[in-house]
């Protein structure tokens, strides 16, 4: 900022010069640089993985994409909070909980009624997300440790309406949300279709500019006429619509419920990393979807490269933890770069 | 008054126990520009925040256009035609331009023409706020505002950030409202500006608004009297007394030379000698919060140099500062202390104090010098338990007990009585004088100018990042409040004084 190229008049008569503006080039670099660098990375995997295997077909495909979908929605809504600068440690704990809601209730049901029940179990999702929200704007409690409290009551709720690993769905309701491990176009359509039909219409809007302007700076936000408690209880509302979507997933995938609350703690953590992965700054106002879901699909695919080399499973966390410490740490220097410059 | 379009009555606000605003009467006549004048802490900056919606005044009523209306948040500022243009950049460095336009319901489309018509058609309105020069983010800012078209245009401090050429076009953006029989508060440090294209001036001094005129007539001397009032004087003689009596010894300990960091900070040279208290004088934004930053280590200057002894230090930490008996006791009290410890704690706590260098700390030597510092401060032990329930006062003595210790040489004073109450204030006084007596120097920043008569020895006077006059401790108020405004005083300067630049 300082070295811009402003002329600071000393006496009158001398004109004081506009700003060079930015090259369509840079200005792309900086704004979707992170996002391209993820979609470079996941390609690269991906040529990786298809010379690994001798026949890349549907099963191939499915695998990656149906296995991605539920930490993909995850980190949507983990991403739509923390760009508004927030945190949101219940979003597993709150798709474990639909998970198991939704196998309790859509047992030994049919096709319509699954689809019924499916929009009341999101409904119910993005109303205790809310709550949540209004709780956070009301009691002035941070985030982190409102939402760290709803993990363990949302895990209580879980084990609550079903005690163990059970319930159901029907196959039509499995083959909708979910496909199949020849028939990966469900999941893909769905990721696609949350981006364009809910996402994209929201970031231009007035509120979607409330989130970004949120989590970039609050005092400048309130300054512009931005309320604060709708624009927090909305991000946690939508948040609710996607992690309860997730749970829906992990339904339909399984063929059933199960409220073990490691499975939520593990997703949380992923949601962030996919967050972080994908270019989305814990502090706030920067980043958007895409790159999350690009993300997510990165975490995904590294035990199955692992696996096709070879290399034992439990080596494959490790090696996504060095993977997001490095990206993290490459495109950090690349912007420090960038500022200095 | 009638026709106003702009009445306040009686507009009271306390924050705890401090009293910001104690009766704001104003009132701006349709096709008037109207400034908002007083001396740092008189409430100006209140005053604004309640008239925008940021703070609800806690007593006294708002008319627009004679009608009482009720400001809950910035947006109700709007509706009711006021657009601000607030002192910080209202613009989230994080969206375009156009998004932070879309965001206050503002098209894009039509500011395009608020630009053109002052000039600025280069901007493009794509960027990243962050990316755009903060003289440009006030023009948007102010062209943003004014796109709602609205009765009455609220600019704070607007010019303090801008370039000769950008304040012109403001004035030309202030006389355009006129002629269409709008409206302009106006507020700025710059009673240049004030008397030239202002028609009316209210000017508030201890939360109270005690006169409007007209600027043009009296000129910035009436304005300069007016902010201060009668009382002034008293203190004079003392600080007279004091001068002679002190002698300053020729080494000083600490020297800035030259010294400028970020924006705000030009070019400032100055040094202070033992046995001496240097008061800094300056408006409010002139480089004074850098300025002690960069004495106390906590940052790097950008240009230029700090001298401990003659010799250059390149501080990279408080810690190498401290080291050499150079300590800060900063604005923002509870920052400075550990607020759930005790006073113990907290007076116990810094390096320099340190009872034993390894193992565990000897208690019986750390109450004894813990007690004999609350002893000279004569601390109110009552709440002792926990720092954050004393009151400002004695808090203020805790933080400046923890560096009373042998081996401080400089100690650094950031407004060091701002909110606290008369009878404390003179302990401090009378504690900053002793400090001095006994060998060490002291810098403090005031915001209150009969201060400087009060506890200093010679004031530096800093306006724009520079120091622009250094004056006697016996120099009168109004000479302090001229010079700090950036105007040329009259006062003969002490020799010692850096040349003051014209602008």
């Amino acid at each position: 900022m300082s070295d811009a190229p402003v002329a600071v008049a000393t006496f009158d008569g001398v004109s004081t010069t506009l700003p060079t503006p930015s090259s369509a080039f840079s200005r792309f670099a900086r704004r979707q640089g992170w996002t391209v660098g993820v979609a470079v990375l996941f390609a690269l995997m991906l040529v990786w993985r298809m010379s690994q295997v001798p026949r890349f077909g549907n099963f191939e495909i499915a695998t990656i994409t149906v296995g991605t979908m539920s930490v993909a929605f995850l980190a949507m809504g983990q991403s739509i909070v923390i760009i508004s600068g927030g945190i949101d440690l219940s979003a597993g704990a709150m798709m474990v909980f639909a998970n198991c809601l939704s196998a309790l209730w859509m047992q030994d049901q049919g096709y319509a009624a699954c689809l019924g029940i499916a929009v009341a179990v999101l409904a119910i999702t993005v109303t205790l997300a809310a709550v949540i929200g209004a709780v956070i704007t009301v009691s002035g409690v941070p985030d982190i440790i409102v939402t760290l409290a709803a993990s363990f009551m949302l895990a209580g709720f879980a084990l609550f309406v079903i005690g163990g690993p059970g319930g159901g769905t029907a196959r039509q309701f499995q083959r909708l949300v979910a496909g199949g491990l020849d028939f990966y176009w469900p999941s893909v359509l769905w990721t696609v279709g949350a981006l364009a039909l809910v996402w994209f219409p929201l970031r231009r809007s007035r509120f979607g500019l409330s989130l970004y302007a949120f989590g970039s700076d609050r005092k400048s936000a309130f300054l512009s006429g931005v309320s604060i408690a709708r624009t927090r209880i909305l991000s946690y509302a939508l948040s609710g619509l996607f992690t309860g979507f997730a749970g829906l997933v992990i339904t339909a995938y399984t063929g059933g419920g199960q409220p073990r609350s490691s499975i939520g703690t593990t997703a949380t953590l992923n949601s962030v990393a996919a967050a972080v992965l994908g270019g989305v700054a814990l502090t706030g106002g920067v980043g958007g979807l895409i790159g999350p879901v690009l993300a997510a699909l990165c975490l995904t695919m590294i035990p199955q490269l692992m696996v096709g080399l070879g290399w034992d499973p439990s080596n494959a966390e490790t090696a996504r933890g060095v993977i997001i410490i490095l990206v993290v740490l490459v495109a950090g220097l690349l912007q420090a770069r960038r500022r200095s410059s | 008054m009638n026709g106003a379009l702009l009445t306040t009555s009686a507009v009271a606000k306390s924050f705890g126990t401090v009293v910001a605003l104690r009766g704001v009467d104003l009132a701006v006549a349709p096709g008037e520009v109207h400034a908002l004048l007083g001396a740092n802490g008189a409430g100006k900056s209140t005053m604004v925040k309640i008239l925008t919606g940021v703070l609800r005044a806690d007593s006294g009523a708002i008319e627009i256009a004679g009608r009482p209306v009720e400001m809950r948040r910035p947006a109700d500022a709007r509706r009711f035609g006021l657009a601000p243009v607030f002192q910080d950049p209202a613009m989230v460095p994080d969206l375009t331009v156009a998004d932070n336009l879309r965001l206050t319901g503002t098209d894009p489309r039509t500011i395009g023409q608020r630009l053109s018509a002052m000039d600025l058609d280069g901007l493009d309105l794509d960027e990243q706020a962050r990316d755009i020069p903060l003289p440009f983010l006030r023009m948007l800012d102010l062209a943003r505002a004014m796109s709602a078209d609205p009765q009455l245009l609220l600019l704070d401090e607007i010019t303090a950030a801008l370039p000769p050429d950008l304040s012109e076009r403001v004035f030309a953006v202030m006389q355009e409202w006129r002629s269409r029989n709008r409206s302009v508060l106006f507020i700025s440090h710059r009673l240049a500006e004030v008397r030239e294209h202002c028609d009316m001036c209210t000017v508030l001094r201890d939360g109270r608004s005690v006169a409007s005129f007209v600027p043009r007539e009296g000129g910035e001397a009436q304005i300069v009297s007016t902010m201060l009032g009668e009382a002034a004087n008293a203190v004079r003689e003392q600080a007279r007394e004091r001068v002679r009596a002190v002698r300053v010894e020729d080494r000083p300990i600490l020297e800035a030379r030259s010294v400028g960091a970020g924006r705000q900070l030009d070019d400032v040279s100055l040094s202070v000698s033992p046995g001496e208290v240097l008061g800094i004088v300056a408006l409010e934004g002139q480089g004074q919060e850098l300025l002690f930053d960069v004495l106390s280590g906590n940052r790097q200057p950008d240009r230029g140099d700090i001298a401990v002894d003659g010799r250059v230090v390149k501080a990279g930490h408080p810690f190498d500062v401290i080291r050499k008996g150079i300590v800060l006791v900063p604005a923002d009290r509870i920052n400075a202390l550990l607020p759930q410890r005790s006073i113990r704690e907290n007076v116990a706590a810094p390096l320099f104090n340190r009872v034993a260098r390894w193992g565990p700390i000897r208690g019986r030597v750390e109450r004894q010098r813990v007690a004999e510092a609350v002893d000279r401060l004569s601390i109110d032990t009552r709440a002792a338990a926990q720092v954050r329930r004393l009151s400002g006062g004695n808090q203020q003595k805790v933080t400046i007990a923890r560096w009373l210790a042998p081996g401080l040489r400089v100690m650094l004073l950031f407004d060091p009585t701002r909110g606290i109450d008369v009878g404390t204030k003179h302990q401090v006084y009378d504690l900053v004088r002793a400090l001095a007596e006994e060998g060490a120097a002291v810098v403090m920043f005031t915001s209150e100018l009969r201060e400087v008569g009060l506890v200093c020895d010679r004031a530096a006077v800093l306006h724009g990042g520079r120091v622009v006059a250094e004056l006697p401790a016996t120099a009168s108020e109004s000479t302090l409040l001229t010079a700090a405004h950036g105007l040329e005083v009259d006062e003969a300067p002490t020799p010692s004084a850096v040349g003051a630049r014209h602008e």
